[in-house]
């Protein structure tokens, strides 16, 4: 599975985030340990040239240095921060901090060397050394140390402190990435519900509405659209094309095989072959306009409205028959079906039913568990079990010559199926005869507004 | 009584024509909509078959055009359009009855025969007048259970008055029901067939109102 954009958004973002806290604390790292080591040295060298600066006033007796160089880090033991003066004969002298204790660094060589060495006692100490020649032409050996483990914590206080900071810094990253990630996908969601509602409502969706990033996308989902509703349209015309031109020829023919019937020649094979061909004909050419609809198009159709248009013509077709068709209260429910495709459902179910009632015909709906079912029972004689299987089947063969072999249902069960509904036949409780149940699941079924009846 | 039938397929409006016209009904046959609706407009047909595929001018805003003018003939529409829909369509556009091709003849000519009755009020297809007896299924005429023998033209004029029992008739009007629109309107023959029908179902079956017109009591 291709991953979402939104997924590949925030991994992009995560790793980004990481990438630049990471190459940051490095960089900042490195710079911050320069500039402490350089102030350090520089501290060192100073220090040093302190020391010297104090030989030279007192270089007859070099324990003055201890008094001219006024620090109290020279003079505390071990203290971390040290002067050491050697003699070249080898006569040797320190700081009070160091306690009778020498450090290994001398001062050989005339140039000023700064490098890290190791004290007494194992500790990381930083070392600045020279060999002078005073202005009396006596050279000495002058070195000055300091403590890194003071340096050493600092650092790592340091580090510590910005690692914190960038962690901030990368969470700061992430949350931006989601919320950049949501700011971008954002009008892609909006397309999406838009989508969803304006197919149902059948409009267009305007392009200015999105970024100009999305707005190509909804001129072309646009386009897809008129382009469904262009085939939709080609088929129906199609279908009522073909319609007219074969239905008025046999109009003719079946009228030509009466008037040969009257003159008392043998037509009944004819006539046969004639409801044969009427009969698939009607039910192809209803499969043609259903196929094509399904959810091809995002048309929807009100249960309520339909049922209210065929109220007036089911009634009165039952009333003259001396029947009674009873519609409870249906609610406004609307399904995602194109109208005349409902109305086809609803016409040939109820047709059925008012023709092979014996006296009642009921409808009524009502939802379970989110799935529509609109159920109409009669109390006539129901229809045999061999044409309920064969209606039910969708685009099977039927034995169309008789009436009632169930062509209407057939028709209602293609049309149902185009769209992931159908139709279920049983034995009514209440009434007794066929119970026709036209099942619309919640992909069909779109939320109920206002009860209306 | 007169029919109006819109139908452009030549073949089938001869058929519907020839079963009309063996009924005693005056047919005249229009090929396009336009034509439908300016007859239909101006001419007093008892009833109107309208197919809606018709050129020109679509069936559905052809009734729709009678309707809201007033034109108040009852109108079956009888088309190869065939879904529900479309058949509620057309009779929210004010159709009357509606039938679907293909169909049968025998079912076209009843459905006929019961909108002219419903028309004229009766909702038995047996007419009984005295002692005559009119079956507007089959155009049988009896007096005192002895059936009549009459001519076509015989059996227009008897249907129109005995569909309008209680209703004075002038001769225009029965001439307009009874000939075609190309027919010759000579409402001297009028009062041939009246008198003809008097001589085989008695004199006063159909009574004269001078100078207005005939009259069957109704029953």
């Amino acid at each position: 599975m291709k991953l979402s954009l939104r997924t590949r958004a925030l991994i992009g973002g995560v790793i980004s985030a990481f990438a630049a806290v990471g190459v940051g604390v490095v960089l900042l790292n490195s710079y911050i340990d320069q500039v402490v080591m350089k102030r350090f040295d520089q501290a060192l060298l100073d220090r040093h040239t302190q020391v010297v600066v104090a030989l030279s006033y007192s270089a007859t007796n070099p324990l003055r240095v201890n008094d001219m160089v006024f620090d109290p880090g020279f003079e505390r033991p071990y203290s971390g921060r040290y002067w050491q003066i050697s003699k070249s004969n080898g006569e040797v002298f320190t700081s009070n901090s160091l306690l009778g204790e020498a450090l290994a660094e001398t001062g050989k060589t005339a140039q000023i060397t700064v490098k890290d060495a190791v004290a007494f006692g194992g500790e990381p100490i930083r070392v600045a050394s020279q060999r002078v020649t005073l202005e009396d032409g006596t050279e000495w050996g002058v070195t000055v140390a300091e403590t890194k483990v003071e340096l050493t914590a600092e650092r790592r206080r340091t580090q510590q402190s910005l690692f914190l900071a960038f962690a901030l810094v990368g969470l700061l990253g992430v949350a931006g990435a989601f919320v950049q990630t949501m700011a971008i996908t954002r009008p892609l969601q909006i397309l999406r519900a838009d989508v969803a509602q304006r197919w149902e409502r059948d409009e267009e969706l305007r392009a200015n509405d999105y970024p100009d990033e999305v707005s190509p996308l909804v001129e072309d989902i646009n386009r897809l659209l008129e382009r469904n509703r262009e085939i939709v349209s080609r088929a129906r015309r199609q279908a009522a094309d073909l319609a007219h031109a074969l239905k008025t020829p046999s109009a003719i023919l079946r009228n030509e095989l009466t008037a040969l019937s009257e003159r008392e020649l043998e037509i009944d094979a004819s006539l046969d072959a004639l409801d044969r061909i009427d009969a698939q004909l009607s039910r192809s050419l209803a499969r043609m306009r259903s196929a094509n609809s399904g959810f091809a198009t995002k048309s929807s159709a009100s249960v309520n409205e339909s049922v209210q248009r065929f109220a007036p013509l089911f009634s009165a077709v039952a009333e003259r028959a001396g029947k009674t068709l009873q519609i409870d209260c249906v609610e406004d429910h609307s399904v995602r079906m194109d109208s005349q495709d409902l109305e086809e459902v609803l016409g040939n179910i109820l047709d059925n039913a008012v023709k092979w009632s014996n006296s009642q015909v009921n409808l009524s709906a009502a939802v379970f568990q989110g799935t529509l079912e609109i159920l109409v029972e009669d109390d006539g004689p129901g229809i045999p079990e061999e044409a309920k299987r064969e209606a039910l089947r969708s685009g099977g063969r039927l034995d169309c010559s008789t009436p009632g072999s169930g062509l209407g249902l057939a028709i209602a069960t293609d049309i149902l199926q185009a769209y992931g509904a159908r139709l279920e036949l049983g034995v009514s409780k209440g009434l007794g005869g066929l119970a026709a149940r036209i099942i619309l699941p919640d992909t069909v079924r779109i939320a109920p507004s206002v009860a209306n009846c | 009584m007169r029919v109006l039938l819109a139908e452009d397929e030549l073949v089938l409006s001869d058929q519907i024509k020839s079963l009309l016209v063996a009924e005693g009904r005056a047919v005249d046959v229009v090929l396009d909509g336009d034509e439908a609706h300016f007859l239909g407009s101006t001419e007093p047909y008892d009833i109107i078959i309208l197919d809606l595929g018709l050129p020109n001018r679509d069936g559905i805003s052809v009734l729709k055009n009678w309707r809201r003018e007033g034109v108040d003939t009852p109108v079956l529409i009888l088309t190869a359009r065939d879904t529900w829909s479309e058949r509620v369509d057309g009779l929210d556009a004010g159709a009357d009855d509606y039938m679907t091709k293909p169909f049968n003849m025998s079912e076209l000519a009843a459905r006929v025969r019961a909108m002219l009755r419903r028309k004229s009020g009766q909702t038995n297809p047996v007419f009984e007048v005295d002692d005559i007896i009119f079956d507007s299924r089959n155009g049988r005429v009896s007096k005192n259970g002895i059936p009549v023998d009459l001519t076509t033209q015989e059996v227009a004029v008897l249907s129109y008055l005995i569909h309008n029992s209680g209703r004075l008739i002038s001769r225009t009007e029965l001439s307009e029901h009874i000939y075609e629109y190309d027919g010759d309107r000579d409402s001297n023959t009028i009062a041939v067939f009246v008198a003809r029908l008097r001589k085989k179902l008695g004199p006063n079956i159909i009574r004269t109102i001078r100078g207005r017109g005939y009259l069957i009591d109704a029953t």
